[in-house]
């Protein structure tokens, strides 16, 4: 098997850095050079990564454009390619790649928005209707749904992927402004839901989601008015009031 | 709140695995042409409920469970096989488990009436990690990579509870090292596993013109090496023609055109010696409308209720 398993990982790793070469003396001679077959299986291969990468970073993509997209999705599939064949969840490291390349400087919340982006496809690929972490209230249960995640962003991604869904005009109205905006992001039956939180829900909703001790979580009247608004009352949460022998819906 | 409608994507216990025959298949593929379901034609199947003997999807692209309940509801009303692309059967390092685990999760579910994979590899063990690159690579036709896929072949049929189909790949070039050729090495597979075999015969064309062979006798190879009972499903589908320097061409397997004229002889051939068999159209790049496929399935459809005589086949 040492044969096999070399070839393997040699002509892997050959094809993902384009040193073709390597595995040309390998290959028997015939009529389509070693060069030009070993040429196809790298041309499928990148080219299947930057299309999952396409469709897994939409608002980056129409940023930045094709070429530009393109050539970055190559050097992070160089850089981090698949350890599997499942290739949902593919990419998780392009928005701190992005952070990082000196050609994407010009657009200091590209790499917000490439969070984003991840962050709506991991939603709405998650689990539908399951309930999630849940909090003792005294009187009432609170609880959360299974696919709930919060994101901490200092860019509008949300505004921006909204805008260039439907009207790229409004880019111009957002506020680029860079300041923390915690969003709350969720599985729906289509897709994914999203809700931007103030500090004192997106505090409380990490709290409950880390299953902490949240008896002495200090809040004002104002707070809880904003904790109704913002959680109790929200698409992701279900708040049950207790009966004497369990929960009552 | 704001709606985000989500673009669409493109998975052990052994021990206590049943046996394949001891799991209930789902249902049944007739021996008639369907089509790959692919994207741009789910809304128009789930609407409009075409007459289709059978689809096949790949089932990679449905493991997120938003995609697994859409496959579900096509798998309700229409006849459905899963074609694999991701174990990776010839892969050194053995299967990846987890994505074993989570294919059979899918077949447990859909209850596929046929379940396939391909003869090649995309995962390797690197020194730096699991290394998976999406595409069918090609093996050399050796002894060593012979032991490699019948081992793996064993452990996916034994965890899936079920035989599974193996297909012939398309190939640009052969490894210096190979001492059997593609139809002996199935062959082989097939006696010591006991899986079928995906029979794609545009592959079979593709592999052949890349290497100056002539199509119709690699067909013929593979009829008189492989056993008719394991065929148990055929593929069919267009390639591309790129004009190499020297006047040489490369054809490329990429699923982006009509059948060719050559394909559609050598079908007659394989239908006509086998017998009617579920005959599949592939169309993966620029995908036309549905009712082209459906012309083209129309077309195989032809061929195998031709082959069905009795007196054409055995006469």
């Amino acid at each position: 098997m040492a044969d096999l398993a070399a070839l393997q990982a040699e002509m892997a790793q050959a094809l993902l850095a384009g040193r073709l070469e390597d595995i040309g003396t390998k290959v028997q001679p015939g009529p389509i050079l070693a060069r030009e077959a070993l040429s196809v299986h790298r041309d499928t291969a990148l080219g299947g990564l930057r299309h999952v990468l396409r469709l897994g970073y939409p608002t980056v993509l129409a940023l930045v454009g094709e070429d530009f997209f393109d050539q970055a999705a190559l050097a992070f599939i160089q850089r981090a390619p698949p350890s599997s064949a499942w290739l949902t969840g593919y990419g998780e490291g392009f928005a701190d790649f992005l952070a990082d390349d000196e050609h994407a400087r010009e657009l200091p919340y590209l790499a917000d928005v490439a969070r984003f982006d991840f962050a709506v496809e991991a939603a709405g690929n998650a689990e539908a209707g399951q309930d999630g972490p849940a909090l003792d209230l005294g009187e009432a249960v609170l609880r959360l749904d299974a696919s709930l995640r919060i994101v901490e962003l200092d860019y509008p991604a949300d505004a921006i992927r909204d805008a260039l869904a439907e009207d790229e005009a409004r880019l111009a109205e957002i506020d680029m402004r860079r300041h923390r905006r915690p969003l709350a992001l969720w599985r729906l039956s289509d897709g994914a839901g999203v809700r931007r939180l103030g500090p004192v829900s997106a505090a409380f909703v990490q709290g409950v989601l880390a299953g902490e001790d949240l008896s002495a979580f200090e809040a004002s009247e104002a707070d809880l008015r904003t904790l109704s608004d913002e959680v109790f009352s929200a698409p992701f949460a279900r708040l049950s009031l207790k009966s004497r022998d369990g929960d009552f819906p | 709140m704001t709606m985000h409608t989500l673009p669409r994507a493109f998975a052990m216990d052994a021990a206590s695995s049943p046996a394949p025959s001891q799991v209930a298949i789902g249902r049944p593929i007739p021996a008639a042409a369907g089509i790959g379901l692919r994207a741009p034609h789910h809304a128009v199947v789930r609407d409009d409920r075409p007459a289709i003997a059978w689809l096949e999807v790949h089932p990679e692209n449905y493991l997120t469970p938003a995609l697994a309940d859409e496959l579900a509801a096509f798998a309700d009303r229409y006849p459905l096989s899963l074609h694999a692309v991701g174990l990776s059967l010839g892969s050194a390092c053995g299967l990846d488990v987890d994505h074993l685990m989570r294919l059979k999760a899918l077949e447990r579910r859909i209850r596929p009436g046929l379940m396939s994979d391909h003869l090649s590899w995309s995962l390797a063990a690197t020194d730096t990690g699991p290394l998976a690159l999406p595409d069918l690579l090609p093996l050399p036709y050796t002894e060593e990579a012979l032991g490699v896929v019948i081992a793996n072949v064993d452990r996916a049929q034994a965890v899936l509870g079920r035989r599974l189909l193996i297909e012939n790949p398309s190939t640009y070039l052969e490894f210096a090292a190979s001492c059997l050729n593609e139809a002996e090495f199935l062959a082989e597979l097939v006696r010591a596993t006991g899986c079928g075999v995906l029979l794609d015969i545009n592959n079979i064309a593709v592999s052949a013109l890349n290497r100056d062979a002539d199509p119709a006798f690699a067909l013929a190879d593979y009829l008189a090496l492989i056993p008719a009972s394991a065929i148990g499903e055929i593929h069919l589908a267009g390639h591309a023609v790129r004009d190499l320097p020297g006047g040489r061409r490369l054809r490329i397997d990429d699923h982006g055109s009509r059948v060719s004229v050559q394909v559609w002889r050598m079908f007659e051939t394989a239908a006509n010696l086998l017998g009617p068999r579920p005959t599949l159209i592939e169309w993966d790049t620029d995908i036309p409308e549905l009712p082209v496929l459906l012309g083209e399935a129309a077309v195989a459809q032809a061929i195998l209720n031709a082959a069905a005589e009795p007196d054409w086949r055995h006469g």
